[in-house]
């Protein structure tokens, strides 16, 4: 369904009296293949080029070099009513739930706004649609009139989710969706996010540094590390048991689940 | 450190409605772990005991004993003194911590010369040290920047830096690794379990991720809704948990297909 082919991506500009340097470039010839009601992770650390992917993919931030291929067709290349329809099928939810909604909406207008774009409903069917989005985040049909301040980060995060599956998107990137939340909320989104998968069969990118969610989540994993995919595999689990150093790192950082398995940290 | 009925209420309310009689002990080289949900009152606790809440607006009474010396009853001007010196904090985004328009240097040296008598270069050349014992690479390069260039792992480690420097008695750590990643954290944590052995000092330190408690705390004080609803050492804590809230904490935690369908009903039982 998605492909992404030898995607390079640099940050700074260049002109004559300030060459080009390579150490900027934060993709350095990706490659991936998604195919669809799947689940790719993408893990790394801070700096790794996760979300810059995320972005490219998204078509927020054209590529130096390379493509991205969205059931065939080239996402940077189609232009117009083309790009318009392919945009339908890529939604997003990001990290920080506060910032990706306008405090002075409802929570119904801001669901409703996809279906407005894209779609001829009536008041009556949009507030019926708005509705049962609402219900199926785990929110109920009377929160539409709130306002964003009304709401906990957990439950903000429920109304991106459902802003994002309200046009019944192919692939919704989720740009570290559950890292600002606390433990409870955090497993709480993530069995949201597994259920809405098997009931709508859509693809999820899911960019992330924690590598249990990863795991939690995730039918593959790429390991990012500075814009080079350094493993990729079908088997999450397999990562415990990974020799990179990359990997490593991360499974290394994750923390007891209890006092008595304590780490020694000198 | 002793908390004893700490209250904290919003002028226009009722007089407890934001804390409810918080009762604290912290030994000397202890570290007492507080965790709780979003909105719980756990930074507002810390904020309480560093007396930074707005009087104006905030109603705050009980008492918070610092080696037998009660805080609330010290002017401002005292309080200051204390701050940074014997109790040192450190906040969950170091991005604001840190004045934007100064470079690293000159905020770190000013603290410095602020609480002992040292020259400017000697100030300097003890940064460079410390920077050095946090694990970051070039000390008087980064000293020179400003905080918008380094990253949020590294202002958090030069934060401790400045703590490790002025050897408080007491650091009162909020969040400190929330906003950073696993492999990040992992470094805040080494550097905080370091200052305690080198230094004796206590710590304070509050979260609402489990792994972070069960690594570095002795005790441990559940909030909910503005009280403490649990207090309890570490082991006993993870093992026999007696609050509702406290097992539905230890039950959040990412959970494999199989698993997760299991627990499903149990938290449909306790339902936030």
């Amino acid at each position: 369904m998605l492909k992404v082919q030898n995607v390079s991506y640099r940050y700074d500009s260049w002109n004559w009296w300030r060459p080009r340097s390579e150490e900027s470039s934060v993709l350095r010839d990706v490659s991936l293949d998604l195919e669809g009601g799947c689940c790719l992770g993408l893990l790394g650390t801070s700096g790794a080029g996760k979300s810059t992917l995320g972005k490219v993919v998204l078509g927020l931030q054209r590529p130096n070099k390379g493509q991205i291929l969205f059931e065939g067709q080239d996402l940077y290349a189609s232009g117009g009513q083309l790009r318009q329809r392919i945009r339908r099928e890529i939604q997003v939810v990001f990290q920080d739930c506060y910032s990706s909604v306008n405090p002075l909406m409802t929570a119904a207008q801001i669901i409703g706004e996809p279906l407005r774009n894209y779609e001829r409903l009536s008041a009556g069917e949009l507030r019926r649609c708005t509705g049962a989005l609402l219900e199926k985040v785990g929110l109920s049909a009377g929160d539409g009139s709130k306002t964003p301040d009304e709401f906990s980060g957990g439950q903000l995060q429920r109304i991106n989710i459902a802003r994002a599956i309200a046009l019944r998107p192919k692939l919704i990137v989720l740009d570290e969706p559950v890292s600002s939340l606390d433990r409870v909320h955090q497993s709480l989104i993530l069995e949201l996010l597994a259920d809405l998968k098997s009931s709508l069969g859509v693809s999820y990118l899911f960019i992330t540094h924690d590598i249990q969610a990863a795991m939690a989540l995730c039918d593959r994993v790429a390991v990012m590390d500075r814009g080079e995919i350094v493993q990729m595999t079908d088997k999450p689990l397999s990562l415990w048991e990974s020799e990179s150093p990359t990997v490593r790192s991360l499974t290394e950082a994750v923390l007891p689940e209890h006092p008595s398995l304590r780490r020694s940290l000198s | 450190m002793e908390v004893r009925g700490l209250q904290v209420g919003l002028k226009t309310g009722e007089p407890a409605d934001l804390l409810r009689s918080i009762n604290l002990t912290l030994g000397r080289g202890q570290v007492l772990g507080i965790v709780g949900e979003s909105g719980s009152g756990k930074s507002l606790t810390c904020r309480a005991i560093l007396g930074l809440l707005n009087t104006r607006s905030m109603r705050v009474s009980g008492s918070v004993q610092l080696n037998g010396q009660e805080l609330m009853l010290l002017p401002e001007k005292n309080l200051r003194k204390i701050r940074g010196k014997e109790i040192g904090s450190i906040m969950q985004n170091p991005m604001n911590a840190f004045t934007p328009v100064h470079t690293i240097g000159s905020q770190f040296v000013e603290t410095l010369r602020t609480h002992s008598q040292l020259s400017k270069g000697q100030a300097w050349q003890q940064a460079v040290h410390s920077l050095e014992s946090v694990n970051l690479m070039e000390p008087d390069k980064i000293l020179k920047r400003y905080p918008h260039q380094l990253s949020g792992g590294m202002l958090q480690r030069v934060m401790i830096a400045i703590c490790l420097c002025l050897r408080p008695g007491l650091v009162i750590a909020d969040e400190p690794t929330t906003a950073l990643d696993a492999v990040n954290q992992l470094q805040v944590l080494r550097e905080l379990e370091r200052l305690k052995m080198e230094c004796g000092t206590s710590i304070l330190i509050v979260s609402h991720d489990l792994g972070v408690i069960a690594q570095m705390a002795d005790e441990v004080a559940v909030m909910r809704k503005g009280e403490i609803v649990e207090h309890a050492g570490v082991h006993e804590l993870f093992d026999a948990p007696r609050h509702a809230y406290t097992r539905m904490l230890l039950e959040a935690r990412p959970r494999l297909g199989k698993e997760a369908k299991n627990a499903e009903g149990s938290k449909r039982q306790l339902s936030l």
